[in-house]
């Protein structure tokens, strides 16, 4: 019992320090505080099918799909074109990143290459459904150049990212 | 509203492989299922703890705030401050484009502007431990930095360019 009371605690050291932060602001500001804490429950409940997607998603991949066919999809063998494929799946994805990093650990475990993991996270900066309104307050020229930019870094970072990553 | 478009899209999509895989080997989807709602319990709280923070950040920091910090810095000081202060930022972006727009019409540079948007969605500081834990500490690390200092050589090529 205290053994996993203690990993419990290792576990989730970071989410019991913000829920000593989110209690102490309750008591020194409870209104704006009371506030952040709604919109965070009605954050979680927009975002709920997703998570359990990609919840379910990775305990699919996990357990069902056989590490040859991710390998010849996004492996190493897959060369550009898996990069193209991450690059592009990241750009038109929408929602949190970090919501899909347990799916992403999962594709890498079954043979995908570090550089399109890093490169799907990387195009992930670019949010396709916004563009719009960004480009009603920013300009057509500007929001354009500026995600032009981000695709291709997308590209260039998950080479640099898998260089270190596999670096002995 | 296009987080539980995507929401759905991947619920059908999921639901349908289960579903389809179901005939063929019914032990394996349990073991699958079995994992899935393991993870799906440890994932909620770790998410949620960030939105927690995320809901807090918005009432406590205030936009104009944000703004007027940004606004007293030029040059490469300035990208490299909207570099850092995207990086606390977190949430959806289109809370970001708001400020930019503040920042523009208040005579900041195209670069720390820049900086300050690219850091948004390339850089959360709030999710690194997240990352650290699914991906490993050379990626995130790797990753976090080459954003890091790429956002400060990106926000300059915006500079030129425009």
């Amino acid at each position: 019992m205290k053994d996993k009371i203690l990993s419990f605690l290792k576990e989730y050291t970071l989410e019991i320090i913000i829920s000593l932060i989110a209690v102490t602001l309750l008591i020194l500001n409870p209104q704006k505080a009371y506030l952040g804490i709604k919109n965070a429950f009605f954050t979680y409940l927009n975002l709920l099918l997703v998570m359990d997607s990609v919840a379910f998603l990775a305990g699919f991949i996990s357990e069902v799909i056989p590490k040859e066919m991710i390998k010849r999809i996004l492996g190493k063998e897959s060369g550009i074109k898996g990069i193209l494929i991450g690059a592009i799946l990241g750009t038109l994805m929408v929602g949190p990143a970090y919501a899909f990093y347990p799916f992403f650990k999962e594709m890498i475990s079954k043979g995908a290459r570090v550089s399109v993991i890093a490169t799907t996270i990387g195009a992930w900066a670019i949010k396709v459904p916004w563009i719009p309104f960004a480009i009603a307050l920013l300009g057509l020229k500007y929001v354009l150049l500026l995600n032009f930019l981000v695709f291709i870094y997308a590209i260039i970072s998950g080479l640099i990212v898998e260089y270190f990553v596999n670096l002995k | 509203m296009q987080n539980l478009i995507m929401g759905l899209v991947l619920f059908v999509f999921t639901l349908s492989l289960y579903l389809f895989y179901f005939r063929k080997d019914k032990s394996k989807l349990s073991k699958a299922f079995k994992k899935s709602i393991k993870m799906f319990i440890q994932n909620s709280i770790r998410i949620f703890a960030i939105f927690v923070i995320i809901g807090l950040l918005e009432k406590f920091l205030s936009k104009e705030a944000v703004g007027n910090f940004l606004l007293k810095f030029s040059g490469l000081k300035g990208i490299i401050l909207g570099d850092l202060v995207g990086a606390i930022m977190m949430g959806p972006i289109a809370s970001g484009y708001p400020i930019a727009k503040y920042l523009f019409e208040h005579g900041a540079e195209v670069g720390v502007v820049s900086a300050f948007l690219l850091s948004w969605v390339m850089i959360g500081t709030i999710s690194i431990p997240l990352e650290y834990k699914d991906l490993g500490k050379r990626f995130t690390i790797t990753r976090n930095l080459l954003a890091f200092f790429s956002i400060i050589v990106l926000a300059l090529i915006m500079e030129v360019l425009l």
